[in-house]
């Protein structure tokens, strides 16, 4: 004790074997877990043709995750549902099933949270999938909830005095209507919170409660189904993936991709300048051609639909090769599922795969086709 | 006048001391706003609604580190300097840096929690001020604790005491802490719910190894330094330390009980937060049985007076805290408002009480300024009165929101929460209460360092003081 560096020593010991154990034991036992299908098949492996969850959220959405951060709603909102022995978390309607680490893998940030002053959010995208609805609500949450303790968010909205087509109509106990526009930041939240639900089951955790079983939690689910086929017959994350895309799309803003320009509004592109997208060979077929273009650029004669084209096109984003990785998965999904074209989603970990794989590349060194087709075959 | 050498000590402290704890007074006051802000939107969201700054979830936050960085940290490095100095019968040492690295350890926090108000908080666990003021603050802690290490290190007497044990492990304990938390949450960020153990870890942690050991030492030292005789039964001392030291780290995590991680993970915590009865019963022992055998002496003298009241409040809590770790107990409270009850007994009924003793020790001496008893006495009683009042709120509220949280039939808002609606009106009055009380601790703190607020820059009459009082 009298001797400072054994001290020192001593007592970094008694931390060290701790850290040891809770984060170097944790990150070692399921630190590097990775998204899985449902079921496994009979040999525990994933089988090829199965989705797999969770599914990465959408650019607006992981925007919106960041909105909650930054307000501080995980000061009174938790999201896990815990186990069946640890509270009735499932009863109560939180979830179908407890939460598992796996849920969380493709957080930046896992915003857990430790006090419920507000309830648990882990599935409210399931519970709660009515866009009017969660706008009203974060605008003035007594509006719905007259109990609700809840603080309101005005500075999300603009209010209006006329209602339109844009606007939503806040109703309060004194009959007084109000109309609101939500600002990007309410709809990035909002995106958020629709996105967050765990409505799948993992090898590790099946269902707990069956919709058959809870007559109330089925009615819920129609009604999300009803939701849903109102908008489009797309299950709701691919839903958002395109929303976000052609958010991108159409910005000329930092932050967007200013396709439109070029490729125009309709896809079609201009005949003899920039080839079309719609219906094109190139936009429905290899994926990773489209994420090197996405991410390098474009120059020199190219081939579409059978028509040559010869111009430059600059890496997407304001500035030139700003999308990340989730931005130009959403991109190209939206691309490849407008104007007529029906092809499957592209993830955020395709568009980083691609990207590590050509990581050796001079920055700004626009690829040409023939290259790209080069590296095809 | 000659000096004797304790005052000659005090006389190199008093600049760095004063500038500590008039700055942690200033913190105080901020968290006490704060506090109030956020208890009031509890009882009406509508207060401040409008101002994106002052959402719930930011005061909350920003509360928090006011308290435990402003506060609790300037008041760790007044206290910290002062005994390490006193026990090493040393003058302290490089004390323009010192006060330098306060400057910087004050500003990065303001910044830090201007940035929480902005939206730019980390969601790391007591870790939430923007990433970019961290290295200051890490870089600012180390000058001040390198020279209380090396004030420690040319002590004239080898052999060390329990008060230098506490106070040397929590000066380096944050740093290690830190470090750890930061590779494992920025630097190399780990994945998924990994992150959330490591958060956690960190948030109790710096309650459990930073501001709790400065407590104990400063008790440790103050009780036999004003009762003038020894610590009763103090060989269990050291036995206590190691003990905090090897349990604590582990004992933090049972809050994640049910959650979704390895589930060996809360149960170690809660073995480990169970086995934690035998330090507790340690530093009860050692306190109360020496205060007790004088036990008016305790009575008259304010200082140990409030130091008594945090470590019974620390023995009482802790018990609290241990079966409030029990797997049956903390699925019901786990996340009920009896997160706040842990954290104000801790660092507010703990913590604070006893540092606010320690001030009242210190100043005099250093400033020779006396404090009206009256004051002091004011302090004291509005303290312990809205300190008890909120922890009872607290504890009463907890135990109601997670009981009804556990009746899934309940409605969430019409139900559970205005059940406990009540409970958070209370809160807020305790902190109007504590608010009045802290502010009367800042104004005797800072009439003790600058008597005459008019005359202090003109002529230097109050360093003159205690030369010829001695």
């Amino acid at each position: 004790m009298n001797n400072l560096l054994k001290f020192t020593i001593g007592i970094f010991l008694s931390l060290g074997v701790a850290w040891l154990a809770f984060v170097v034991g944790a990150r070692a036992q399921f630190g590097d877990l990775s998204p899985s299908s449902q079921n496994l098949d009979d040999d525990g492996n994933i089988p090829l043709d199965a989705d797999l969850y969770p599914l990465p959220l959408s650019g607006t959405a992981e925007q919106g995750s960041k909105e909650y951060l930054a307000l501080g709603c995980m000061t009174c909102h938790t999201q896990q549902v815990r186990m069946v022995e640890a509270g009735f978390d499932v009863e109560r309607g939180w979830g179908q099933r407890p939460s598992v680490a796996r849920d969380y893998i493709h957080q930046e940030h896992v915003l857990l949270g430790n006090t419920r002053i507000g309830p648990d959010l882990a599935n409210v995208g399931r519970r709660q999938p009515d866009l009017e609805w969660l706008h009203k609500h974060l605008f003035e949450p007594q509006s719905l909830v007259p109990q609700s303790l809840c603080p309101p968010s005005p500075f999300l909205y603009d209010q209006v005095d006329q209602s339109s087509d844009k606007s939503i109509t806040v109703v309060d106990d004194s009959n007084i209507s109000r109309f609101i526009v939500p600002s990007i930041r309410a709809k990035r939240l909002v995106s958020y919170i629709r996105s967050l639900h765990q409505d799948y089951e993992l090898p590790e955790m099946a269902f707990v409660i069956n919709e058959e079983d809870e007559p109330d939690e089925a009615a819920g689910k129609e009604n999300l189904l009803d939701f849903d086929s109102n908008q489009s017959s797309l299950p709701s994350w691919l839903d958002t993936q395109i929303a976000s895309g052609k958010e991108i799309y159409m910005k000329a803003a930092p932050g967007g991709g200013l396709c439109f320009t070029c490729h125009q509004p309709t896809g079609e592109g201009l005949a003899g300048q920039f080839p079309p997208l719609a219906g094109s060979d190139w936009v429905l077929g290899d994926k990773e051609r489209l994420i090197k273009i996405s991410i390098y650029g474009l120059m020199g004669e190219i081939e579409v639909n059978g028509i040559k084209y010869n111009n430059v096109m600059a890496p997407p984003g304001i500035p030139p090769g700003s999308l990340t990785d989730q931005q130009i998965a959403d991109v190209l999904t939206y691309i490849r599922n407008d104007w007529g074209n029906s092809a499957s989603a592209v993830t955020s970990l395709e568009v980083s795969a691609v990207r590590s794989q050509i990581k050796g590349r001079a920055p700004m060194q626009m690829w040409t086709a023939a290259e790209l087709n080069a590296v095809d075959e | 006048m000659k000096l004797n050498s304790e005052q000659i000590i005090d006389k190199s402290l008093k600049l760095v001391v004063c500038f500590f704890v008039a700055s942690a007074g200033l913190w105080l006051l901020a968290a006490a706003l704060f506090a109030y802000i956020s208890a009031a939107k509890l009882t009406d969201p509508f207060f401040l609604s409008s101002f994106e700054y002052f959402t719930y979830g930011k005061i909350k936050l920003a509360q928090a580190n006011a308290f435990v960085y402003g506060w609790g940290g300037n008041s760790i490095f007044a206290v910290t300097l002062w005994i390490v100095a006193r026990l090493a019968q040393t003058e302290s040492r490089g004390r323009v840096l010192v006060i330098f690295a306060g400057i910087i350890w004050n500003l990065a926090i303001t910044f830090g929690l201007l940035g929480i108000l902005d939206g730019h908080m980390t969601p790391h666990e007591m870790l939430e001020m923007p990433a970019e003021v961290w290295p200051a603050l890490f870089i600012s802690y180390c000058v001040i604790a390198f020279f209380i290490v090396v004030v420690h290190r040319s002590r004239k007497n080898k052999e060390t005491i329990a008060p230098q044990w506490f106070l040397l492990s929590s000066l380096l304990w944050f740093p290690m802490l830190f470090l750890i938390a930061w590779n494992g949450l920025e630097i190399n960020p780990a994945r998924g719910t990994v992150q959330s153990v490591l958060s956690m870890w960190f948030g109790q942690s710096l309650i459990w190894l930073w501001l709790t050991p400065v407590a104990l030492g400063a008790a440790y030292y103050i009780i036999p330094a004003i009762l003038g005789r020894a610590i009763d039964k103090y060989y269990l001392a050291v036995f206590g330390f190691w003990c905090i030291a090897t349990l604590a780290p582990w004992s933090v995590v049972h809050h994640l009980e049910g959650g979704p991680v390895p589930m060996w993970i809360p149960a170690i915590g809660t073995v480990m937060s169970i086995a934690m009865i035998f330090p507790i019963a340690v530093a009860s022992t050692n306190f109360h049985s020496t205060a007790f055998l004088d036990i008016s002496k305790v009575w008259d003298s304010l200082p140990l007076r409030f130091v008594i009241f945090g470590t019974l409040s620390y023995t009482i809590s802790s018990y609290i805290g241990v079966i409030f770790s029990l797997p049956s107990v903390a699925k019901i409270t786990q996340f009920s408002i009896i997160n706040d009850f842990h954290f104000n007994q801790r660092v507010y009924g703990f913590f604070s009480m006893i540092i606010f003793g320690m001030v009242y020790y210190i100043l005099p001496k250093i400033t020779g300024n006396e404090i009206a008893k009256g004051a002091k006495a004011f302090h004291f009683w509005t303290s312990a009165f809205g300190v008890l009042i909120l922890l009872l709120a607290y504890l009463i509220g907890g135990l109601t929101h997670g009981v009804l949280a556990q009746q899934p039939s309940l409605s969430w808002a019409s139900s559970v929460i205005s059940s406990v609606m009540p409970y958070f009106l209370i809160t807020e009055l305790a902190f109007i209460v504590l608010g009045f009380s802290q502010l009367v601790f800042v104004i005797n703190v800072w009439k003790a360092i600058i008597p005459n607020p008019f005359a202090f820059w003109t002529c230097g009459d109050s360093q003159s003081k205690p030369e010829t009082s001695a």
